[in-house]
């Protein structure tokens, strides 16, 4: 028997014959084997998609953190590049003035928009004394008015209770710059008969015994001539906007005036 | 325990309005936050706690701002006053008057500032981004002060009811 199958198997390997009945198997078997492969496919697929998604949502979690890095980072530079220029612009300031200064970081603001306050970060321990000058590359920002151990507070010049004496840069007039609710200042005491243009630069006298001479205070924005009066209503725009004031110089030893007289 | 509430409340006010706001430009013409909370204080506190705190308060805002000395205190002062007397007459807890108190008290700070500010320069010009400053405040008071009120009330309740608890365990313990 076992000679016989092994002569049908080499008579039948020489050459393919299935006698019809292949084509039945396949008829009936091969769309359960579709369908089988089918779903062992969409699952396959489902699984693998699965895992696909869990890594490319961890690694989009990744590069959304590595983007928000970099977005931080660069708004680091960014800040760091604006600052450089800052203090560029204020060191450029400082090797102007022949007077002694100290640069300070304002860390406050008085929020009234009837006072205008300042805080800085330096105080009687960095030699800061009541009365010194605040300047900044635009010009002159206010005065110390109270200093404490490390931190000092400084009225703006567009608070109402600043004054500082100037002179109309092109015609040498003189004035007394006032601060104004509006962040303006008003030029008082500007005779009528003096010859001043909107857009005149206006800088301080250094007559007040507090501002050394030759500050840029701000620029004549308006002048109104009544029909009466001795005095011309002119209103002078400072040059820096204050509510963007980051650092600031302190005049550690501005020009004094000695005002007692000699008898 | 209430001071301690007082003291953390408005030093986070304080720091807050003057370091964090600015930077803010959405809130440039934000109004005085301490100003709610004295209302609060006037609203639900009695006068015999608050009185020494609000005049803790304005000395320190006096010597924090560039207004002449005495003015927050006297602000602060009167403001607590005139809220104890209208509470006399108006239920405290009216939505109706929660919501407006705020505004009113924003209002006249605005007005004792501008009095103060007239009496030093009567030459005084108010200009129209200081009307249009005040009117901005105002409207942010109607808008965000009833929350504020809320928000004090509901936190100082909390704390003190945990205080409360705190203390009767410890006196079960003994």
């Amino acid at each position: 028997m076992i000679v016989v199958n092994i002569i049908i198997l080499s008579v039948n390997g020489s050459r393919y014959s299935s006698y019809g009945s292949g084509r039945i198997a396949i008829f009936f078997i091969a769309p359960l084997q579709k369908t089988v492969n089918q779903s062992v496919q969409f699952l396959k697929n489902i699984w693998s998609h699965y895992f696909f998604l869990v890594s490319v949502a961890k690694e989009n979690d990744n590069l959304k953190k590595a983007i928000n890095h970099a977005i931080d980072k660069n708004n680091k530079y960014r800040e760091i590049e604006i600052s450089n220029f800052r203090l560029r612009n204020l060191l450029n300031f400082r090797k102007t003035m022949p007077n002694r200064v100290l640069v300070a970081k304002v860390i406050g603001r008085d929020r009234s928009p009837w006072f205008k306050t300042i805080i800085i970060d330096k105080g009687k321990s960095d030699g800061i004394e009541k009365g010194l000058p605040v300047v900044v590359p635009e010009g002159i920002a206010g005065q110390i008015i109270d200093v404490s151990c490390n931190y000092s507070k400084v009225l703006l010049i567009i608070d109402q209770n600043s004054a500082v004496d100037v002179l109309v840069q092109r015609t040498r007039d003189r004035g007394l710059v006032k601060g104004q609710s509006d962040g303006r200042c008003l030029a008082n005491y500007v005779l009528r008969k003096h010859d001043i243009k909107v857009g005149d630069t206006v800088i301080s006298s250094g007559l007040d015994g507090v501002f050394p001479k030759g500050l840029r205070v701000g620029y004549i924005s308006e002048i109104v001539k009544r029909n009466s009066g001795m005095f011309q209503e002119v209103t002078v725009t400072p040059y820096m906007d204050f509510e963007k004031l980051e650092e600031i110089l302190v005049v550690l030893d501005p020009p004094k005036h000695d005002f007692v007289s000699e008898q | 325990m209430t001071y301690c509430f007082y003291i953390c409340v408005c030093l986070c006010l304080v720091i807050f309005q003057t370091t964090i706001i600015p930077h803010i430009s959405l809130f440039n013409n934000f109004y005085d936050l301490l100003v709610p909370f004295i209302i609060y204080l006037g609203l639900f506190r009695s006068a015999r706690e608050s009185i020494p705190f609000i005049l803790v308060l304005g000395f320190l805002m006096d010597n924090l701002s560039g207004a002449p000395f005495g003015l927050y205190v006297t602000t602060y002062f009167w403001l607590f006053i005139i809220v104890k007397l209208v509470i006399r007459y108006l239920h405290a807890r009216n939505n109706i008057l929660l919501l407006f108190i705020v505004a009113a008290g924003v209002l006249m700070e605005n007005i004792i500032f501008i009095a103060s500010v007239s009496i030093q320069g009567p030459d005084l010009q108010f200009s129209a981004i200081t009307i249009r400053t005040v009117i901005f405040q105002i409207l942010w008071a109607v808008c965000t002060g009833f929350f504020f009120l809320i928000f004090f009330n509901h936190i100082h309740k909390k704390l003190e009811k945990w205080f409360n608890e705190i203390i009767a365990e410890k006196t079960k313990i003994i």
